[in-house]
């Protein structure tokens, strides 16, 4: 941590955005992700219960271009990386971040079979989406970056805020959605990863709240602050 | 701080806590769990008389002779008696699947081509058989006493299951005894235990190998000829252990299942056959009943609750018993404790005073309809004096004696019966006795409705039978309020007081400096809170039933959680611009050790009770075949060998003592494997061997003097002059505490099913990357790691095959290497099987104390600790390794006996939550044993090697 402390940021911060942008932003990437329930919904008329596996492919196969292009706008950097590499970085983000949530969620304890193995892969990809996803869009490969906004939680900037938030609210929520599992109320949700699902897209909104609520209360702080 | 607790008085305080939290445990368990019956005495001849009549008992009835007692309860009850003598098979844990099918289906095919005569015995409605629910807990000895008398025992009789003694309840054979019958015993000596002295003739076998199936029963059967020809017995008894002992070792669906039933079936058609077919009908008629105590799982274990544990038989041969199809003699429903009253009126005898069960309907079709009435009469006669103990006498004023007879009783009227529960028996009963004494005036006078009446009659006895029947039941969970309060009350007082005395460590370790810990500003670390979480979780969870059943998803899930965030820690100090120092490299690579090991662990065993048919890694290597466990017995025997003498000979000295330890403990190994590869495939034949016993002691001999002789000798041994006391202390812990931890773990490959050899290298595995973890410095508390230890342990319970319920104990380990039966051994080695996960990571805080104070000796500075005494290094060091282990477990003792209190009503008490509640006590019992070890090791050393030091200074000045 000490270390942390004394590297100075370097980045020169790119795009950045104001809180009714960050509006607009949870805006677009809530539609599309109820655009996403709406196609596995009405085009293939199944649903999380009955095709987990079709659904969270579907759900993130939306997201996950919709997260990339508006987040690749606040590339941090943006002189020295063009647009396209940050898309191009964020699908090497996407699969490799899937692989770490993967991992995760195996070692708390999601099966391992060939039946479920589907199953995990696509929800870990629809969890990247939500949390390494726009980070490696933004930050692209910068350790320090990574390590100041994930690791030591300090985010500068409103764009960091909505990298940070919802992407631990998204793990978290998923976290608190895995304590149903094993309770024997014979629901179909309670198998994996529907109700993991749930949670995590619930922490995800949840952490888009708070962020937005961070950034207009740092806002009015610094004011005071200033004043 | 004003007053800095020395050591002294925290030890005193904490001495304290444990001593109250012992006493008010003790109290609140002899307060919850019923151990006293509810009437003493025995049923005499009062019992054939109205329960409203002046019962006093007949004085001279007691010396009558037992002929004349006979005659006098025959002449009494009205009923005549068929049958003269009665054999009593009972084959233990056969569930009444194999025999009856379930859900009205038939058997599967091949238990019922391996029982072809008791089939067809069926099939001809010879035979009528009975799905007779037995109560939990499910063993035998408590199953064998709710047969005999009926009663419903206390749920502490599974603590006595291995320690039998004499039944002095009111009970059948007491009462067949006192007419003079004469009784022969054959099969399982907890009958003779139970009843000494009651029969003629007796050959008992020890339930005690329980891998022998095949010479348990061949003892009892070589005798059945000679008893057969003879006549002299009334009652003969044969209590079949063979297959029970199968279902041990194999499960339902052993190899040996099938001829196991087949020899049983022969026995039952020898029986039927010899002594019942051949006989004349002036020498009277034999009854054969078949019962079983009691069920078993898949696996073959018992004594929960699940369906498949309480599933008994009983069946009745030699009924006379007509008009029921084969359909009907296999879907009838009843209760284990229906057999005493059943019994006890077919022969003539008054029922079991405690009894409550009822009279099986089928068994009575024989008898003539005035019999039959007469039968319900008497068990509801009996019944009802077992409630009048029970229920205040002003609810009975509408009854006197005889008041049916002669028709003075209170609202003579067949009435709707509603309301509380305790006015409807009355009701029930009122209407009962009602209709019977009208079928009685009108038999005599018009014969045409007589029928119609009787039938009214017999529904209505059997309608108060069933409910009084359940109301009693569900009585013996009555308890002392007064005993309940104080035993909880003292534990939530010891409660508080180990959460004082950590409190106030807390703030002298932590916060020396500045008094912060009571201010809001304090902020915890997330690992703390993870603690906590975990603590506040399961207090939370325990409150539900199905939760109690998949415990082990909570630790498992909690344990892994906070090894990613032990791993975010370290990515939050790992530095890349620093470069990857080695440091980090083990860290990284202990915590994914760690995490792997957790999830091999959580997927080995698929415990609990709901997803238990879920495939597992236990499961798996069955399928593939019992090479694969053979191998991972083999490699995890060579992984533990190889890291501990890679972890003896990583503390640096080559001094002789060592040498000798690690010589000792090789011996071991080599010892352990080969009694593996020798004695353990042999699983289904007799491997109660001389030479076997012989090793298995030899090991335990040698496991006992390792261990003891490393913390008595190891810091007399050796002296290095340059080391620094705390380092020296340091060196020798951890020497002791990895001698600890290995010879546990080569116990347990000693002592665990084989299967169970990969759970325990992945334990050791855990053990050691912590502990390499701790000794990096990985920035986390110490009371954290040691939380996190005892945590680790628990999910290692679970992760051995252990649940909450009292089926998954290992019995037939707890007899290795036992030559002669004892309680208390086999006792000692069932509860180190049951708790070999938590009592290892409670010794290892042995090792963690002794490589923190070797990685403290390195990094601080050591003349800060030269002035210090001796009393405040011990507090500081021992602390908090004696003392969260206990505070954590007394908060969860303290909350689950709350819990236990709050759901004494619950549907699931006595079979979810009671289990449970065991397993609590159980553990709080591992935690002392562990703390206690872990104590004195640690000061011992630190005593030694304060005086060794003190003499050589003292040698050093002389000189």
């Amino acid at each position: 941590m000490k270390e942390g402390k004394k590297k100075k940021p370097e980045t020169s911060i790119g795009e950045s955005i104001s809180a009714l942008g960050a509006v607009f932003v949870y805006l677009i990437t809530g539609l599309f992700l109820a655009v996403g329930f709406w196609v596995v919904r009405d085009k293939y008329s199944v649903d999380l219960i009955s095709d987990p596996s079709l659904t969270l492919r579907l759900l993130w196969m939306i997201e996950f271009p919709i997260v990339v292009i508006i987040f690749s706008l606040f590339r941090s950097n943006p002189k020295k990386c063009s647009y396209f590499r940050a898309v191009g970085r964020s699908i090497v983000g996407l699969i490799s971040g899937a692989i770490i949530n993967a991992l995760g969620a195996v070692s708390l304890g999601a099966p391992i079979g060939l039946q479920s193995l589907p199953k995990t892969i696509h929800w870990s990809f629809l969890i990247s989406v939500f949390t390494v996803v726009p980070a490696t869009a933004v930050f692209g490969a910068s350790w320090t970056n990574w390590h100041r906004v994930f690791a030591s939680l300090k985010p500068t900037g409103n764009i960091e805020y909505m990298i940070l938030t919802p992407a631990y609210g998204a793990i978290i929520g998923g976290w608190f959605g895995a304590w149903p599992m094993p309770l024997d109320w014979e629901r179909p949700w309670q198998e994996w990863p529907i109700c993991v699902c749930y949670g995590a897209i619930g922490g995800y909104v949840v952490g888009q709240i708070v962020s937005l609520s961070l950034m207009i209360f740092l806002r009015k702080h610094k004011n005071l602050k200033l004043a | 701080m004003a007053t800095a607790m020395t050591c002294s008085r925290l030890t005193i305080f904490t001495v304290a806590g444990i001593f109250l939290q012992i006493i008010g445990l003790s109290i609140f368990v002899f307060g919850f769990f019923p151990v006293k019956p509810t009437l003493s005495g025995v049923s005499g001849s009062e019992s054939y008389r109205d329960p409203f009549c002046d019962s006093s008992p007949n004085s001279n009835e007691s010396e009558l002779h037992s002929d004349k007692l006979r005659l006098h309860y025959q002449e009494l009850s009205g009923i005549s008696v068929k049958y003269d003598r009665v054999i009593l098979m009972v084959i233990d844990g056969l569930p009444a699947e194999f025999v009856l099918g379930k859900d009205g289906q038939p058997p599967r095919k091949v238990w019922k081509e391996s029982m072809p005569y008791t089939q067809s015995l069926l099939a001809n409605r010879d035979a009528i058989g009975y799905h007779a629910k037995a109560a939990p807990p499910t063993v035998t000895m408590p199953r064998l006493k709710a047969m005999v008398s009926g009663a419903i025992g206390g749920f502490l009789d599974v603590a006595f299951n291995f320690n039998t003694q004499a039944f002095l309840e009111d009970n059948l054979l007491g009462q067949f005894f006192r007419i003079g019958w004469k009784m022969v015993m054959l099969g399982d000596e907890t009958w003779l235990k139970l009843f000494p002295g009651l029969f003629m003739r007796h050959d008992g076998v020890s339930s005690f190998f329980v891998k022998d199936t095949v010479q348990v029963d061949r003892n009892v059967s070589r005798h059945l000829p000679d008893e057969l020809n003879s006549d002299d017995w009334n009652f003969l008894i044969l209590h079949y252990l063979g297959l029970d002992h199968v279902g041990h070792t194999g499960g339902r669906n052993s190899p040996l299942m099938a001829a196991k039933l087949k020899e049983m079936d022969d026995i039952v058609r020898t029986m039927h056959l010899r002594a019942m077919m051949d006989r004349n009908h002036d020498q009277g008629q034999t009854l054969l009943v078949v019962v079983s105590d009691h069920g078993m799982t898949d696996n073959g274990n018992h004594g929960g609750s699940s369906y498949e544990e309480t599933d008994s038989l009983m069946l009745f041969i030699g009924l006379s018993n007509n008009g029921s199809d084969y359909g009907a003699a296999i879907n009838n429903v009843a209760f284990q404790v229906d057999l005493a009253p059943t019994l006890a009126l077919l022969f003539g005898v008054p029922i079991p005073k405690n009894n409550v069960g009822v009279v099986v309907p089928g068994t009575l079709n024989s008898l003539r309809d005035y019999e039959q009435l007469r039968a319900l009469e008497l068990n509801s006669w009996q019944l009802l004096r077992l409630m009048q103990a029970q229920i205040p006498s002003s609810l009975f004023e509408g009854f006197s004696c005889n008041c049916f007879v002669d028709g003075i009783c209170k609202g003579l009227d067949i009435s709707e019966c509603s309301g509380e529960k305790e006015k409807q028996l009355i009701c029930l009963f009122r209407n009962a006795a009602l209709l019977h004494h009208i079928w009685k005036s009108k038999k005599l006078t018009e014969s045409s409705r007589a029928m119609e009446d009787f039938s009214r009659a017999l529904d209505a006895y059997n309608a108060f039978l069933k409910t009084a029947s359940e109301w009693l039941a569900s009585k013996t969970t009555e308890k002392p309020v007064f005993l309940l309060g104080l035993g909880l009350s003292a534990m939530l007082l010891s409660c508080i007081v180990c959460a004082t005395l950590f409190l106030s460590l807390f703030k002298e370790v932590y916060h020396e400096p500045k008094d912060r810990v009571c201010s809001l500003s304090y902020r915890l670390n997330l690992e703390e809170v993870l603690i906590f979480a975990l603590l506040l979780i399961l207090v939370i969870s325990m409150g539900s039933s199905s939760m109690v059943e998949e415990e082990h998803y909570i630790w498992h899930f909690m344990v892994s959680t906070f090894h990613l965030l032990l791993l975010f820690k370290t990515a939050k100090l790992f530095d890349l611009s620093k470069g990857r120092n080695i440091l980090g490299d083990y860290k990284v690579v202990s915590i994914f050790l760690l995490l792997i090991s957790g999830r091999l662990l959580r997927g080995w065993h698929q415990g609990g009770v709901n997803w238990t048919y879920l495939p597992d890694i236990s499961k798996w290597l069955e399928q593939v075949g019992s090479g694969y466990v053979k191998w991972i017995q083999l490699i995890s025997n060579i992984i533990v060998i190889g890291l501990g003498l890679f972890t003896l000979s990583r503390t640096g000295s080559k001094k002789k003592s060592v040498c000798v330890l690690a010589l000792g403990f090789l011996t071991c190994g080599l010892l352990v494997l080969l009694h593996a590869g020798r004695y353990q495939d042999e699983m289904l034949e007799v491997s109660t061997e001389f030479g076997a016993t012989v090793i298995v002691k030899v090991i335990y001999l040698l496991l006992f003097i390792s261990a003891i002789g490393a913390a008595l000798v190891l810091p007399w041994s050796m002296l290095n002059k340059d080391k620094s006391f705390l380092a020296e202390a340091g060196d020798y812990l951890y020497l002791i505490g990895s001698a600890y931890i290995l010879c546990w773990c080569l116990l347990h490959l000693l002592l665990q099913q084989p299967i169970n050899s990969g759970p325990i290298i992945l334990l050791l595995i855990q053990i050691l990357a912590i502990s390499c973890l701790s000794s990096n410095d990985v920035q986390v508390n110490e009371w954290v790691e040691i939380a996190a230890l005892y945590y680790m342990g628990m999910a290692g319970h679970f992760a051995l095959g252990n649940s909450n319920t009292l089926a998954t104990i290992d019995v037939a380990g707890a007899f290795i290497g036992i030559s002669s039966h004892s309680t208390i051994l086999s006792g000692i080695l069932m509860f180190m099987i049951t708790y070999a996960s938590p009592m290892l990571f409670l010794l290892s805080l042995v090792m963690y104390v002794g490589a923190k104070l070797r990685n403290q000796s390195q990094y601080s500075t050591i003349s800060t600790h030269r002035e210090t005494s001796l009393g405040q290094i011990l507090k500081l060091k021992l602390g908090f390794p004696c003392l969260v282990p206990l505070c954590i477990n007394s908060v969860l003792l303290t909350a689950y006996t709350v819990v236990l209190l709050l759901m004494r009503n619950h549907l699931f008490v006595w079979s979810v939550f009671s289990p449970k509640y065991l397993y609590v006590c159980a553990t709080t019992l591992c935690t002392y044993i562990g703390v206690c070890i872990v104590a004195v090791t640690v000061t011992y050393t630190f005593f030694v090697t304060t005086f060794r030091r003190s003499n050589r200074t003292t040698r050093h000045d002389n000189s």
